[in-house]
Order: C-alpha cells, then structure tokens, then sequence
C-alpha cells in the first residue's frame, strides 16, 4: 500500500502532526494524574494482578543485519554469509560469534526469525511500524506501545509511566514522525524523556533536583504565584500545547519532590562492579538505568541504542561513510550491545524481576541478504530477527524461519502488529480494549486478527 | 472498456433534486463497462451525499442495463437509464453502446490491473531488487521494462499463450500454484478474464500508437457534506486520442484527513466529521484530489460575515470560507495583544517602551498600521528574518568550517537588510561563484557537493518540493519522473569547486566556486547523461557552453513555477498564523491539499505582483482582519484548529523565548561554545556579550535550553525539524535549571534593580506585567501576589519568585 497524502512532518509519508488531533482529540484535556485505571478497567484492560508487569524495549537504531546477529546462515554461499561464524548457545539456535555472551545467556530469551514489514525501507518508516505497531497513513499517528499502556494504566508511583532512555529517536533520513509519542492519544502521552547520557561522571538528570539556592519553601511560593496568574486563560481553553506546558510543571514539581524518582535516577547507588557489568557506555548505562526504573514502577523503559544514523557508529552498516563498516559492528557496536543485553537479561533473572519483565531487542529493518560492494548491507524490510525475554517468554526458542539467504519469511511470516500485540500479551493488556481514536471513533489496540506470537510462550 | 463520458457541470436542480453522475456513458465495445453514481444536489455545482436507495431502468435493455452501480453493455444502439430514487425522484444518464473490435493492451489495460492488485507496489515486485526473482517497475512506471519482465523473463513461463491459466501471471495471484504474495485475484474477476484474453490474444507489447494517459478526472470533484454522509467517487482516464475511460475500478484512494472523511478501496467516501476533507486519486502515475466541504454544526446568521471587518483580499477569501464551514470568526483583538503578537511574530521579541507608547500614541484606528510599518523598518527585522532563512538554508557549524559559517551569515542577512527581493535570492544562491569568503552565497555548493544534493536542497528550499525520490524511480506522489530527477541534477553537473573539500572538522573552509563549459552527470538507469532541463521545462542542448544555472535559477524563479511563488508565501504565512495554508510547510506537492486553495494562490500572486517583496506581503498579512482577530474561541468556532477563525496560540519559539526572558530582565546570555555532533565542544568568539539567540549564525552554538525548547538543528531542509511542543524536560530546566534561575539572580535582573531602587511590591509587579505580558494584572493577580511576596522578610528574593512565575507562565511562554 502507498500512502498518497501527507499532513505529517515531513515530505514523504502521510502522518498527521498532532496539532491535527487538537480538532478531534477529545483527550486532548488530559493532564497527568487523571484516572486513567478507571478508563482502563471500563476498556476492559488491567486489573490488580497485572500491575507488576513491565517492557523494556530496546530499539535498536540502524537495524542491525539478521545474518550477522541472530539469523547466521553457515551454508550460504559467502556472499551471503558474510565474514562471521556461527557459534551453538545454550538456547535451541546458533547466533554470531559477534555475539558471544548472548550465547551464554540463551536460555533467557527467544528470537523470532521471521520478522517482515512492507513498508518503505527508510529508517523512520520502521521506526513507526515497530514502536506502534502500524504504518502511519490517512493522517493518523499512532501512539507508540508505551503510551497505550500509559493510557491504559497510568502512572504506578511518581515517575512517569514512560521514560524513554537516553533521549527520544533523532532523524532517520525519510523525514516521518519516529513513532516515539503519544500519536493520536495527545501529547499528555508523550514520553519522558532522559535527554541525558547516565555514563558520564556525576551524571544526574538534568534539572531534576532544585539548586541549592531554592529551598522548598519558595519553590513552595512559586507555584503558588504561579497559579495565581490566570486571568487569560480562556485563550488557551482549546490549545492542547498550552494545556500541556502546564501539565508539564505539576508533572515536573511531582518529580522532583520524589525521594523515590531521586533514588531510581541515581546511578551512583549501584556498586561500581554492577555498572561495570553493563559497559561504561552510554547504552550499558541506559540498560542498568532501565533496570532501576522498573524496579521504581515504571511500566514502560524505552532504551534507544542510539540517537540517530548519522555521523554516529551504529548497526546501519552500509559499510561507506557517514554509515557504519562491517567491522565498526564488530568491533564496536556488538561488544557493547552484547555485554549490556546479556548483563540486562542477567541481572533482572537473578532479581527475580524477568518473569514480570519483557525485554524485547527491536529494529526497524534487517539488511540485504548480499554483501555489498562497499562490504556493507543495505536496508532489508523483508526480513529480519527480533529478541524477547521476560514477561512471560520462554527462552532458548527460535520462532519463525527465513529462507536459506535470510531474505524472506520461510515459516510463520510474523508482522510489526504481531510484535506489539506480544508486548501488550506480556503486559497482560486485553487486545480487544480499544482507545479513543481520531474523532473520537474506538480504536483497538492492535488491528482486527493480529494475535500475540503465541509460540514465544509456554 | 472505451467508454466517452461528457462530465457537465451540474444541472442546477431545486433543492432536494438528485443527479446521475456521469451523464453521458459511451461503452466502446461490448466487455466494456462504466460506473454511475447518483448524488443529491445542492444547486452552486457542488453534489451532496450519495443516493443509494435508486431503482435504475433501462429504455433498452437488450443495448444496456444497470447492473448495481454499474453500466453493462448489451448490443450496440443508445439506451436512456433511468434512476429512481425512494421519494420517486428521477435523473437520467444517456448510454451509447459501440460494437467495436477491441483488444486489451499491456499499456492501458494490463499495467492498470498489476498496479490495483498491488503487484508492482514498493513491498512486492515493485521493489528495486524485484520478489522471487520477479522484478516489475514501481507502480508500472516502465512500460517496457515490465513487458519485458513478463513475458521473456523465467524462461517465459510466466505467459502461456496456449493455455492462459497456466501462465504463472495467473496462477500465481489466484493461489493455483503457491505465490508468498497470497491471493491476490479471483478467477471468476474481471480483471482475470481481462489478462486471460491479453494473453490468448497473443499477449501483445507496448506500442508506439497506444493511447496515452493525460489526465485524470474525479467526480464528483467536489462535495457538500455532513457527518455520517456517503458518497463514492468515479475516475475517468483522459487519453491522448480524445478518449475518457471510466477507471474507477483500477484507481486507488487515499484519505487527506481521516478526522473528516476516509476512503475505500472503491472509492466510497464516508464522511465523519466537520471540516475540509480530500481523497487523493492516483491511476497510472496521475493523481487528482476529490473534495469535501463539512460543515461545522453551528448556526451563524448570514450578517456576521457581511458585518465583519475586512481589510484586504486575505479577510475576504478567509471569511468566505469561514461561512461555507458555517464557523464564526472571533472578534478582534485588544490593541495590547495585537502589540505583543505583532512583535513577537515580525521581530522575535516583546515590545519596547518606545514601541509601547508610540503605538498608544497613535489614534485607535491607526496604530496598528503604525506598529507594523515601525517593526518592518527595525533591525532587529533583520535579524529574526535573517535568522528563519538560515533555518531554510542550513547554515550550521557541524556542516562548514566557521569562518564560512560568518560569510554565509553575513551575505544572508546583507540580503535582508536591503529587502533583496526573494527571487532574487534564491538566483544569487543558485548561480553564485567565486570565494567563499568573499560570497558568502557560494556555501549553498559547500553544504551541497554533488548535482544530486544540490537539487533535492535547492527544490526543498525555494519550492518546497522533495523530489529525492525520483532519484530511484518516478515520484509516486507527482509528475516528476526519474528521467527528470537527472535532467535537473545535471544543470548542476558543472559546478566545481578548489579548496576546502567538506572535511566538517578541518581546514579553513575557503573555497573557490567556478562552473566548468563541460561535463554532464550520467543517469545511471541508463547509462548516459540526460540532456540538462529543469524538471518539466524543455532541455538545453549538451553542447551549450553556458552556465546552465542561470538557465534553471530562470526557470526557478519565473512567475510560472508556481512552487516558487507558494512556497515562499505559505514559508512567511506559517511564521505568522503558526501554521502554513500548507501543512507541512516544506510539502507543497499537489497532491497536498491547501486548507484555504483560493487564499495561497491569491497571496501567492500578491507577491509576484509585488516583485518578491516579502514585507509587503508580510504588511498584508499583518494588516489582516484574519491575522488580528482575538485567540480566544466562540463556541461557533472552537471545535476548528486550521481555518483561522481565530488566532491560534503557540509557544514562543525557543530562541525568541530566551531572547523575551533576557529582554524582560535586563540580563543577557553567553555564548562562547560550539558543539559538534560528536558532542565534543569548541569555542568561538563569535558572539559578544548581549548577543541574542536570533542573532545567532549558527545552530550548532552550545545551548541547553535553546535544544531542550527544539530550535532547528539545521541538518535537513525541513521546518519540521524545529519543535514547539511542550515537555516535562523543558517545565524542569525553567524550575530548576541554570539557565532562568541565575538571570533571576543576577545583579542586572530587574528584580535585583527593584530591590536597590525600593521599588513597591505593587509597582514592581506592574511594571512586570507590562514588560512581559503587555498588560496590567488585574486587581485578584496584583492583591494575590502582592500578599505572596509581603509574606517574606526578604521582599527582593520574594519578587524574584513572583518573576518566575510570570516568566514560567503560559500566558508569556505563548504568543497569543
């Protein structure tokens, strides 16, 4: 399908900026704080035994190559191959020998081989199809998986319901909206952002705790003084971004009288051996960051392994510049994500938090099955390999199949709407509640038909 | 399928008439059908709803009949059908039944089939790389190549002339033999006896003297509409050789605006809310737009239009509109918000004294003429303007050098300064040569070094066209095809350049611009250069020995390219309105409709009128009835956030917010570092103390809080880069962050000055109010915050606390 009419941010796609919904967006009044359980319960979704339920999900930016990671194909003809072995695991499949300590940790977690999407093979196409669940098309941006469960279910403590780590998705080079937001639900599902990286020295979250110069009793004062100035108000009365910027400063003042949100933030609690664990990186950080939010009640940890495409090292490798060689990946981006994911995945068994936990390594694309000439691998929608553990999962499984090059679906062809349905499934999330979408219409949370991957769990 | 059809305008019928759509039908052979609709009408050339509850008759059914809403052929002779609606209203369409010899052709036929089935889309065989070894051109753009695919590819097994339904063009869509694409066509279809009958007919190629797609036509092309409302829309094929097919059936339909009305694959249109809606229509790389007008369920007597203030052609094409969608515009403004919104949105700051009280000095009826004269004389005009160009051209200091940096800087705002009319501009930058440092213009061919780049910036930033994707294929959302996609780039294959070659990090940045009389970039499909043309303009011969930028910076420019014209408009209207008639600002593609068509195109040609003089019609805008209206909404017009019955509020963008607090306080802000992207940093002396953030070259000067409240990373062409939502990081750096809380502090801040001049707390917050929200509190704002600060000993702390709860407040963090 191509989508012919475009509102968005952009040039290319069709997806409504979220000023469109100020229209029809009968959410847009929404603070935080409302009583969302309430909603959620008359949708038929959550309840108190689901509320220990959390996703990580770490996307990984540049998609990496399903034949160099969790999808090795010895048989294939080099071209195919690439210069990588195949090394046995402690789960029921082979993985690259880039990837040595998920060998290890296996049994943890299940990858689906299977994964496909048809939309454009732009970075930011995918970004929308795996974070929502659907293509953005007719002016409608979805809400990304972690402001459904916002929605849905509220905040849990202080911290917000969504954090994403280290800061929100930057440009992918098609110009579409990332699908990192609340999308038709409003900005109040926005997520919070870090906007930060947790492994420089003395990292704190940025402004999260008052100077010493302002005591409570005059942060006291100012929002006092602040609430005071309102007589204009009925300007703003149908503009959601203003409605929002006040939203915004309660949410903050809830923040940062937290003790709770102090102590989850601060990294500094960890003993230096457990940080060292995850990679004195900025992705190991986020990782071990990640894990701290959750055990804070934060329900939903967005964890970007990288920031943009551009003029960073990532898993795009094209294999020329501003891209990322063969060997960057090898050298540089699977050790750090090999050691953080496997110390993530560890860390929250031995806690006795991965069984409430879904952890799910996502990517907006694989790469071309063909090496190319720059040594490289292109973009490759058609297939590519997806990771989860936790939640509910069984490990040690390889669901789905690809064909001998790794370029189609050979066995159970598995969709991005498939992939947000299991985090939802993980989540305990009915998939027949429905939101509130564009004019208001019901909205289910996953298209009609699309199921969880069922094979993922027990 | 032939088929001629006559599409008249409608007949004016009385209110409550229905209308059969089209009114003529001419079916050229006998397989050849054609769709009808029939509509209510509502007089004005506008159809309302679909009837769906018509009898159709036939005066001859042995010459055609009626078959749901489709036209079947019979035996060739004319027929009148007649429709019957439950009231026991009547309309005819006449039907003329030819018996002629017709053979399907690849061309209008076959592709046409691929192309509804989804065959030759981008995730199936239209893909670069092709799908099982099946490779079709995206969208059949290639008639020749796909022919060839078809029908001499795997060893021709792919056609069976001997036995159709074994050709794996058949078998494999209906499933016969196993297709990863699944079931794609059914074999009772007619789409399948259509390929079926191509290929026992002998399976014929594209040829010379098939008929030729023109154009395309929608009806009913526009629509008066309510909510819960249907109606479906009929495609019509224009061809070359005078023929108009019906091809509805092959078309594909897409939604604008799913809050208005959405779409099926056949083209029913169900209407769900008020506003304006549009289906985009695309058949055979043709696109058109259906229209829908819905409007908003209000009663607003006639009068209120005809009485309302109108000031020139913005205020009548805007209220004619505002009454067709039956929403109220609000009133005007108070003079005090027009001061703070004039100001804010002509030069990026708040008012000064001496605007205040000159604009007050002036007779009600006048000032705000006055205001706007003064601000566009102003320097600090320059600088704001100079700075929201900058945005559009990249000037970035991870991308050059700095001292080119400056030099692209300062030709920019010279440029400004003088008025430099936008045509103009955009010649001085597409054909400038020379020293980088000496013309600062010549850096547009420093941020983009290749014929490729070169183009797909220059048509992003002067027509707001992205045309990237016609480097791959022809664009599926325009006319642009790849052919032209070259042609365009090689007007640039000459430029050449000595000197700094890009390296972001090193070197000095001086370059030496020249062009080359030879050398032509090849389009790599064929393997040969294009003859140089700009895009849809005849080509200049390879030979010609001429800068060929001068040749397209014509063309560019000229008062026929529209984009050229709409672009800049719709850039200068988004500044003003917080929105452009075109949404995005950088996406001005046809198939993208306009929120006011006759309002852009009217304020377009205003400005060629004006020769390009972007403050005249920055002069009309803001002498505009639509542009000074109240932002707080009616219940008549609240439910509408696109049609400017209203001002609409928005944040203060990020380095006008900083500007406003700094102006506010009497403080300033340094800026002595520069960060590139690898978040290492370097210091630049650039900017002396007092410098504000909209005098800025540069985007990648280090600034928390200019990034934390989105300024524009000036990476891509794109408006949508700079972002003005609200978040919860942004409400934390106010509250507790380094940057507002030391200026509160400083001994500069107007608070601080207020403590050593004993000024009274009621004076003080006075005196605030009018300098950050151009009004007086009011009697509960003044007595509440009075109380606040008279309860702490340390009354100069307390009011700088009250500052922050202004400076922190919706009311002065948005223009409004």
């Amino acid at each position: 399908m191509l989508n012919l009419t475009s509102r968005a941010k952009v040039h290319t796609c069709d997806g409504a900026t979220r000023r469109d919904f100020l229209q029809v967006g009968t959410l847009g009044a929404m603070g935080f704080g409302l009583p969302q359980l309430l909603q959620a319960q008359a949708a038929g979704a959550g309840g108190p035994d689901t509320d220990r339920k959390s996703c990580i999900m770490i996307f990984n930016l540049g998609a990496p190559s399903q034949l160099d990671t969790f999808d090795v194909k010895p048989e294939a003809p080099a071209e195919v191959r690439g210069p990588f072995k195949g090394i046995s695991t402690r789960g029921d499949f082979q993985l690259s020998e880039i990837l040595p300590m998920h060998a290890e940790i296996a049994d943890k977690f299940s990858v689906v081989r299977s994964c496909y999407h048809t939309a454009a093979a732009v970075h930011d196409a995918g970004w929308q199809m795996l974070q929502t669940g659907r293509q953005f098309t007719g002016g409608v941006n979805y809400p990304h998986a972690g402001a459904v469960v916002e929605y849905l279910q509220g905040r849990r403590t202080d911290l917000p319901a969504h954090v994403v780590l280290p800061e929100t998705m930057g440009r992918g080079g098609g110009n579409l909206p990332n699908g990192q937001a609340g999308g038709f639900l409003g900005k109040a599902y926005d997520p919070f952002a870090l906007m930060a990286d947790p492994s420089v020295e003395n990292f704190r979250v940025p402004d999260l705790l008052p100077p010493q110069s302002l005591p409570d009793v005059r942060i006291d004062r100012r929002r006092k003084m602040r609430s005071a100035i309102e007589s204009h108000m009925a300007n703003f009365e149908t503009t959601e971004s203003a409605k929002m910027f006040d939203a915004n400063f309660d949410a903050a003042y809830r923040l940062m009288n937290s003790p709770q949100a102090r102590e989850a933030f601060d990294l500094s609690k960890e003993p230096t051996a457990v940080r060292e664990r995850y990679g004195m990186n900025r992705f190991g950080q986020c990782c071990l960051l990640s894990r701290r939010l959750v055990e804070a009640g934060v329900r939903f940890v967005t964890v970007n392994t990288f920031l943009t495409v551009f003029g960073e090292t990532t898993w795009d490798i094209h294999g020329s510049k501003p891209f990322t060689t063969i060997e960057g990946m090898k050298n540089i981006v699977a050790p750090m994500y090999d050691q953080a994911y496997s110390a993530l995945i560890s860390d929250l068994d031995q806690r006795g938090l991965l069984d409430d936990t879904m952890v799910c390594g996502l990517a907006e694309f694989g790469r071309t099955p063909k090496v190319n000439p720059a040594g490289g691998r292109d973009h490759w929608p058609q297939c590519f390999s997806c990771t989860f553990a936790g939640g509910g999962v069984v490990g040690g499984r390889a669901v789905g199949k690809s064909d001998p090059i790794g370029a189609v679906p050979a066995e159970r062809p598995t969709s991005p709407g498939e992939i947000i349905a299991t985090i939802f499934k993980a989540l305990d999330l009915d998939l027949h509640a429905e939101l509130p979408g564009p004019g208001g219409r019901p909205f289910p949370l996953v298209d009609f038909g699309v199921r969880e991957i069922k094979e993922l769990f027990a | 399928m032939n088929f001629c059809l006559f599409l008249l305008a409608f007949v004016t019928a009385s209110s409550g008439g229905i209308e059969s759509l089209p009114r003529q039908v001419t079916l050229q052979h006998l397989s050849d059908t054609a769709d009808v609709v029939v509509v209510r009408t509502s007089g004005d050339n506008t159809a309302g709803p679909m009837v769906d509850d018509v009898v159709w008759t036939s005066s001859d059914p042995a010459v055609a009949i009626v078959r749901g809403d489709r036209v079947v052929a019979k035996s060739a002779g004319r027929a009148t059908l007649t429709a019957t609606d439950g009231s026991g209203a009547t309309t005819r369409t006449t039907v003329t039944v030819r018996d002629e010899d017709y053979r399907w052709t690849f061309r209008n036929d076959v592709q046409n089939i691929l192309a509804r089935q989804g065959c030759n889309m981008g995730a199936c065989h239209g893909t670069l790389a092709g799908k099982g070894g099946f490779k079709l051109s995206l969208r059949g753009y290639d008639c020749d190549a796909d022919f060839e695919s078809i029908t001499r590819q795997a060893r021709g097994r792919r056609i069976e002339m001997s036995d159709p339904g074994r050709s794996l063009l058949l078998a494999k869509p209906t499933g016969a033999i196993p297709h990863k694409g699944g079931l794609r066509l059914d074999t009772d279809s007619r789409d399948y006896e259509i390929l079926a009958q191509w290929i026992a007919a002998g399976a014929a190629g594209p040829a010379e003297d098939d008929a030729r797609l023109e154009t395309i036509r929608v009806t009913p092309d526009r629509s008066l509409l309510s909510p819960g409302d249907q109606t479906r829309i009929l495609v019509h094929g224009v061809y070359d050789n005078g023929e108009v097919r019906d091809v509805t059936h092959w078309s594909q339909f897409t939604a604008t605006d799913q809050s208005v009305a959405g779409v099926d694959q056949n083209g029913l249109v169900s209407v769900t809310g008020p506003g304006q809606g549009a289906v985009l229509v695309w058949f055979g790389s043709k696109v058109a737009l259906a229209r829908f007008m819905v409007p908003f369920d209000n009663e607003v007597a006639p009068s209120v239009y005809a009485d309302a203030p109108r000031r020139n052609f913005i205020d009548d094409l805007n209220l004619d509109q505002l009454q067709r969608l039956r929403l109220e515009p609000s009133p005007r403004c108070d003079d005090e918000s027009f001061l703070r919104r004039a100001c804010l949105d002509t030069v990026g700051r708040l008012p000064t004294e001496a605007e205040r009280s000159g604009y007050f000095q002036n007779l009600p009826d006048q000032r705000r003429d006055w205001l706007v004269d003064r601000l566009l004389s102003t320097s600090d005009y320059v600088d704001y303007w100079t700075y929201r160009w900058s945005d559009v051209l990249l000037i970035n200091g991870n991308r050059l050098r700095p001292a080119a940096v400056k030099s692209y800087y300062d030709w920019l705002h010279d440029a400004v300064a003088a008025n430099m009319p936008w045509d103009e501009l955009a010649k001085e930058v597409l054909t400038s040569t020379g020293d980088s440092f000496d013309n600062g213009a010549t850096n547009f061919f420093a941020l983009n070094q290749t014929p490729e780049d070169m183009t797909e910036n220059a048509c992003q930033a002067f027509m707001g066209l992205s045309i990237g994707c016609a480097k791959c294929h022809n664009h599926p959302l325009e006319k642009w095809t790849n052919d032209q996609y070259y042609a365009m780039a090689n007007m640039f294959a000459r430029v050449r350049a000595k000197g700094w070659g890009g390296d972001t990090r090193q070197g000095n940045g001086r370059r030496q611009l020249y062009v080359s009389t030879m050398g032509d970039l090849i389009q790599p499909n064929t393997g040969r250069p294009q003859p140089p043309a700009p895009l849809d303009a005849p080509a200049m011969s390879p030979d010609d020995p001429t800068d060929r930028r001068q040749v397209l910076a014509d063309w560019m420019t000229s008062p026929d390219n529209i984009y050229f014209s709409r672009s800049i408009t719709n850039r200068v209207w988004s500044n003003f309105f917080g929105q452009g008639l075109v949404e995005q600002v950088d996406d001005l593609r046809l198939s993208n409709p306009a929120s006011n068509e006759p309002l852009l195109a009217a304020a377009a040609k205003h400005l060629i009128d004006n020769d390009y003089d972007l403050k005249s019609l920055m002069r009309t805008i803001l002498q505009s009835e639509t542009y000074g209206r109240s932002s707080v909404p009616l219940a008549t017009n609240r439910d509408e956030n696109k049609f400017l019955s209203r001002y609409y509020p928005r944040r203060l963008m990020a380095e006008v917010l900083l500007d406003s607090i700094d102006q506010v306080l009497g403080t300033s802000t340094a800026f002595t570092e520069v960060t590139f992207s690898g978040a290492d940093k370097q210091g630049t002396d650039f900017y002396h103390v007092g410098t504000r953030a909209i005098e800025l070259y540069d985007s990648a000067v280090d600034s928390y809080f200019l990034k934390t409240f989105g300024r524009n990373p000036r990476e891509i062409t794109c408006e949508c880069e700079r972002d003005d939502e609200p978040s919860m990081v942004q409400a934390l750096h106010l509250s507790n962050g380094q940057t507002l809380n030391p200026k509160l502090e400083s001994p500069e801040s107007l608070p601080s000055r207020w403590g050593r001049d004993e000024v009274t707390a009621g004076a003080a917050i006075d005196e605030l109010f009018v300098r950050a929200l151009s009004r007086m509190p009011t009697d509960r704002e003044r007595d509440r915050l009075i109380e606040l600060v008279s309860q702490d000993a340390d009354r100069t702390t307390a009011l700088r606390d009250a500052t922050w709860s202004v400076l922190t407040s919706t009311e002065f963090t948005f223009n409004h």
